[in-house]
């Protein structure tokens, strides 16, 4: 058991670091006020094409799609630091963590050669099409359907608080082929396909972040969809465990809790009450932290990840919410103008309780899986 | 970064498991608020236990590793102290003070104080060391499940210097984490049995979300805490054992609660194990400056300054 970072990993850590000092602009703190922002998403089109050049975007996918074969540590230790410094890379992430790795595993041959290769150039923005009016935790009652027209599907249906789909290329759609929870298929649906529309939901995460997308006889292939009818199930459990602990939110709610602390060190106001609650905040971004570094552990020594994976997800709702409600008790004005970087930190820990599976279906998870407490009744 | 055992430190946590499965239950007459393990403490002695600490292969890591398991035991000893802590008292020769120690913080009574060989004196910033004979300390009768004690007087001192001092209290954070979080996982686990098999309005308690959500909130708590503890130990940081010491005051007091509110009426019987863990949590969290001496240590370690 070894908790410090190899040679070769820190070296990597400061690889990403100087690239991010040369490349991050001189104001990115008012760039990174909102991750779908207009201002944003473009600054993340051009700064995920130069790490693609580096070979900075995917070095854990494997060289025949454009990364080195790096281990689970090199991806996470990269997140950390780009989740550190605000996510510079928007919505690339999601291509990154899972899409990506998704269409490796169940994707065909054309559908790997067309969307992978893009991907890893980071010149392509994606948006899941999971959630509905009525299916957010339930996506097993989702209703958008697809149905079978000669050679084609034609989708109807809506999806909402879809993220990025305002600039998204290509859509990971979830839709219903036949009835019950194993009609649901997944169609790779690209966006300027005649008869979508998206519509803004202005929200509290920011500028261009979450919207309503409406699919009207929409006509896609059946070389569109991923896998064959039904396995929406199996390949977005396989998705999600990639993306729960894909995303170290962690790294910036910790970084903003020490920018938060260092304000009120120079303003001499790091007193008693704020004292106990930052030790209680950095204590909850430390355990998410290594809940997170035990479950890239597993992957690392190719150990089957189970309900951790879930409660990594929760011990980090939990230091999010303590980050945000730190900054809200003791440094307001952040909130006010006063630190766009502490602001935008606050709008995407709004988030994380509810993005990649509701923090109580986490608990579900854990008290089932790992507890295994005896289940509800349904 | 490697969050798996070697199998030299596998081998050692089976052979501690395999101890602990045959001291894990409560004999069905004792109905005391303690209860100690003079043959756990033996048989500790005899595999050699107290030294895990010192050995190159295994270290500080599998020490606290150790005492978490251990701590799960319905029976207590002194492990944590002479385990994690005698290690690295300063003096004459190093490491030879004798067992079993003791913690004596601004003259409250405490833990194992009246049968300690070796006490380790906390008065405000200052720490000491001192070897009592059996006539300074007495016991007291307390509501914590461990033996408590405390002095009957003053004793010659040997004041350790400012370093020694900081080196000695980050150990002591260690050591609190360990036993800490042994006492939560065991406090779940006995939890977690009872509203499995305990049925209200038809169904077993743990049925319910109102339950189901709580108890895995507990899970996550102790999970990170656990991380938290074996990484003070493996780094010897005095940031991350004040982070770590903090964790599990804060987890303490949270689990602590639950567990008895779940076990109902059933947790307030000396029949039923659960206070036997949550009592000796009850203990802890006021040790060490309780939550606000650890924020302190954060503040000073993590952030810097004040």
């Amino acid at each position: 058991m070894d908790f410090d970072w190899t040679p070769e990993q820190l070296g990597f850590r400061a690889t990403v670091r100087r690239f991010l000092a040369e490349h991050l602009p001189p104001n990115w703190e008012t760039v990174a006020h909102g991750p779908a922002s207009e201002v944003q998403s473009e600054f993340a089109d051009v700064f995920c094409r130069k790490l693609a050049e580096a070979g900075l975007l995917v070095p854990h996918w494997p060289a025949r799609w454009g990364g080195r074969d790096a281990d689970a540590w090199t991806a996470f230790i990269l997140a950390e630091e780009m989740w550190m410094a605000g996510e510079p890379r928007g919505g690339q992430y999601m291509n990154v963590n899972w899409i990506g790795p998704t269409l490796m595993r169940f994707g065909s041959e054309d559908q790997q050669q067309r969307y992978i290769p893009q991907m890893a150039g980071g010149a392509t923005i994606w948006c899941q099409g999971f959630s509905e009016p009525e299916a957010g935790s339930d996506l097993a009652s989702l209703r958008t359907r697809a149905e079978k027209h000669g050679a084609d599907y034609r989708i109807n249906g809506q999806k909402i608080w879809t993220s990025y789909a305002g600039y998204a290329d290509t859509c990971f759609l979830l839709a219903r082929t036949s009835p019950g929870k194993n009609g649901i298929s997944i169609f790779l649906v690209p966006m300027d396909t005649p008869g979508i529309t998206v519509r803004e939901i202005p929200s509290v995460i920011g500028e261009g972040d979450i919207h309503e997308v409406f699919f009207d006889d929409v006509e896609v292939p059946e070389s569109a969809m991923l896998g064959i009818e039904g396995q929406a199930w199996e390949i977005s459990r396989a998705s999600l465990a990639l993306e729960r602990v894909g995303i170290p939110r962690f790294a910036l709610a910790s970084s903003s809790l020490a920018r938060a602390v260092a304000g009120l060190q120079r303003e001499g106001r790091f007193g008693a009450g704020a004292v106990e609650q930052a030790a209680r905040a950095h204590a909850a971004c430390e355990a998410a932290r290594l809940y997170s570094y035990s479950i890239i552990d597993q992957r690392v020594h190719q150990l089957p990840t189970g309900p951790e994976a879930s409660a990594a997800r929760y011990a980090t709702v939990m230091a999010e919410r303590l980050v945000a409600e730190f900054v809200v008790e003791h440094l307001p004005q952040a909130l006010a103008g006063g630190d766009p970087l502490l602001q935008a930190h606050h709008q995407r820990a709004i988030v994380a309780g509810v993005a990649s599976g509701a923090a109580e279906v986490q608990l579900n998870i854990i008290a089932t899986d790992f507890l295994k407490l005896p289940r509800e009744p349904r | 970064m490697d969050f798996q055992l070697s199998s030299d430190q596998a081998s050692i946590i089976d052979a501690v498991d395999r101890l602990v499965q045959r001291f894990k239950d409560k004999p069905i007459d004792a109905h005391g608020f303690v209860l100690t393990g003079e043959a756990l403490e033996r048989e500790i002695e005899e595999g050699g236990y107290w030294d895990i600490a010192r050995i190159p292969e295994l270290g500080p890591v599998v020490a606290a590793y150790a005492v978490q398991r251990l701590a799960h035991s319905p029976f207590t000893a002194e492990l944590a102290l002479s385990m994690l802590v005698r290690p690295h008292l300063p003096g004459h020769p190093i490491g030879e003070w004798p067992r079993p120690l003791a913690v004596v913080e601004n003259g409250r009574p405490g833990r194992f104080v009246a049968t300690a060989k070796t006490l380790i004196i906390i008065d405000g910033d200052s720490i000491g060391l001192a070897q009592p004979a059996a006539d300074d300390v007495e016991a007291v009768e307390s509501l914590f499940a461990y033996p408590m004690g405390r002095l009957k007087r003053e004793l010659a001192v040997q004041t350790l210097s400012a370093d020694e001092a900081r080196e000695l209290r980050k150990w002591l954070r260690v050591a609190l984490a360990a036993e800490a979080c042994g006492l939560i996982q065991a406090a779940i686990d006995s939890t977690v049995e009872h509203i499995s098999v305990r049925k209200q309005f038809g169904r077993p308690l743990a049925a319910f979300q109102a339950l189901r959500h709580r108890m895995a909130e507990c899970a996550v708590l102790a999970g990170g805490l656990r991380w938290l503890a074996l990484r003070a130990a493996a780094t010897g940081s005095d940031g991350d054992a004040a982070l770590a010491a903090f964790q599990a005051q804060e987890a303490g007091t949270r689990v602590g609660y639950e567990t008895h509110q779940m076990l109902g009426a059933m947790g307030m019987t000396l029949e039923h194990p659960l206070h036997l863990w949550t009592y000796r949590l009850k203990a802890l969290l006021s040790e060490l400056g309780g939550r606000g001496g650890q924020a302190q240590a954060v503040a000073l370690h993590c952030f810097g300054k004040l």
